[in-house]
């Protein structure tokens, strides 16, 4: 339940930052990268999130990451 | 000098957001200042304030944009500050009159020019609840809105030019600064045509705080009705009103404008620009006249034939008598003297967007033939010069004038000619 909804968070920030991104598309297996999501966008991306849940985590340890889905394991890490 | 033509316009203040509403809000004299209801004692208690624009919302509503645009916009300035989406707008608006997507130069012969500086402090402002709540919460993209160049990134992005470009600066004669980079642009060949846009700065607390601290900017509680506030050159005046406010003009050049055929709407002819040496907040009457004659010079024009002065006149009580005695030296006491009016009783101090508004205001008047009226002007500075009266006046305008001053002495004027 908790990881639904810090996925449908992620989801939400990205298609707010690319609105050409269709919600449908975004899933755990796929990268930002994949979706279209440039390194600025994933930054923002990620910043927005860390806001929406309140979560304080230096945004470079989100680097890299290989999809949606780590993205979201790391953030249910970080959540108090 | 090589004159520049201008194909291209458009204003959003807090008077209209059309070449149309503007020009019948300006005949009938409307102001745009309202109230503060929030503003606390020490603060000033009015202001002429933009609507934030809803991005696709206009867009949407925008009829003539090239396939991809909307989107192009969308994701490039939807989520920008306030002041890049109204900038991003107002060119598309100017954009479009010229027709540059039609048969306009290709676009690494098209320029831009954003003319105003210090334009993100209200937003940087906006962002530091975030930053003392996380580090991590401040947006990433606040690396690129912050900076004023945003702009520039955005405009180029959305319209696809990729000649040159620039920001320029001079305080409250930015927009005259831009124009004057514009034409320069077009003088040496480095481009065909070239997109000025007079940038909305979003002001943070911090700075509006300190322009009223400095006495410059009106308290208005003297007043029942907002819209009398603002008295440039009348006796009563009690300093500026803020205002916020866009505007963009398409100078090009004749030769492209004759291979296209496109449509002039009026040339800037010549202009003036220059330092008093001088870092206060003090105007010089020799610095403003010594503009307004070097752009009647490069226009190779006399006095006599100017007929109106679009007055930087701010409503500033040592800027007006300054101003008014620099117009006294330059064109004397004569009964058949420019008329003269100050666009900002109407719109209020729009900063640095104020040269490039107020230049479409004056090739509007001057289209429309009519001069403004000065709604609040009873007891003029000097009753030597042939200000215009409380009611708009027919006026059949050949040349015109339009002066932009800043802090720290930044001295300009623009010759506007008809078409």
């Amino acid at each position: 339940m908790d990881e639904q909804l810090l996925f449908e968070t992620v989801r939400r920030h990205i298609v707010a930052v690319v609105p050409e991104i269709d919600p449908a598309e975004v899933t755990p297996e796929v990268s930002m990268a994949d979706l279209g999501c440039n390194s600025i966008d994933r930054a923002e991306v990620v910043t927005l999130v860390l806001e929406d849940l309140g979560i304080d985590v230096p945004v470079p340890e989100f680097h890299g990451l290989p999809h949606i889905g780590a993205l979201v394991e790391l953030l249910r890490a970080h959540r108090p | 000098m090589k004159p520049a033509v201008i194909t291209g316009m458009a204003v959003r203040t807090a008077l209209a957001t059309d070449l149309a509403g503007f020009t019948e809000a300006l005949r009938a004299g409307r102001s745009g200042i309202t109230r503060l209801p929030s503003a606390q004692a020490g603060q000033s208690a009015v202001a002429a304030r933009l609507t934030i624009p809803d991005l696709p919302a206009e867009l949407d509503a925008l009829p003539g944009l090239v396939p991809g645009r909307h989107a192009r916009a969308v994701r490039t300035a939807a989520r920008a500050p306030m002041g890049v989406r109204t900038a991003l707008l107002t060119a598309l608006a100017a954009w479009q009159q010229a027709g540059l997507d039609t048969d306009g130069p290709p676009p690494e012969r098209i320029g831009l020019v954003v003319a105003g500086h210090n334009l993100t402090a209200g937003y940087a402002e906006s962002l530091y609840p975030r930053l003392r709540r996380g580090r991590s919460h401040v947006p990433a993209r606040a690396a690129l809105h912050l900076l004023d160049s945003d702009h520039l990134g955005v405009l180029s992005e959305v319209l696809g030019i990729t000649g040159e470009g620039c920001t320029v600066g001079g305080a409250s004669a930015s927009g005259n600064v831009g124009i004057i980079t514009a034409a320069r642009l077009l003088a040496l060949d480095a481009v065909d045509a070239c997109l000025v846009v007079g940038a909305c700065a979003e002001l943070s607390e911090l700075e509006r705080q300190a322009l009223f601290n400095l006495g410059a900017m009106a308290d208005g509680r003297a007043r029942e009705d907002p819209a009398e506030v603002c008295r440039p050159f009348d006796a009563e005046r009690t300093g500026f009103v803020l205002g916020q406010g866009c505007g963009a003009l398409v100078l090009e050049s004749t030769e492209s404008v004759r291979r296209r055929g496109a449509r002039p709407l009026a040339r800037l002819a010549g202009y003036g620009i220059g330092l008093d040496g001088n870092s206060q907040a003090d105007p010089d009457r020799h610095g403003e006249s010594a503009v307004m004659t070097a752009a009647l010079r490069t226009a190779g024009l006399e006095p006599e034939q100017v007929g109106y002065v679009n007055a930087h006149g701010t409503a500033s009580e040592l800027g007006d008598r300054t101003e008014a005695e620099a117009l006294r030296a330059v064109f004397g006491e004569r009964p058949d003297g420019p008329w003269i009016n100050a666009t900002k009783a109407l719109t209020g101090h729009t900063l640095h967007a104020a040269g490039v508004i107020e230049a479409v205001a004056t090739v509007l008047q001057m289209r429309a033939g009519f001069v403004h009226p000065n709604v609040n002007l009873y007891r003029p500075v000097d009753a030597g010069l042939r200000f215009a009266g409380r009611s708009a006046q027919h006026a059949a305008i050949r040349y015109a004038l339009s002066n932009g001053f800043g802090f720290g002495g930044i001295e300009t004027s623009i010759l506007l000619a008809g078409c």
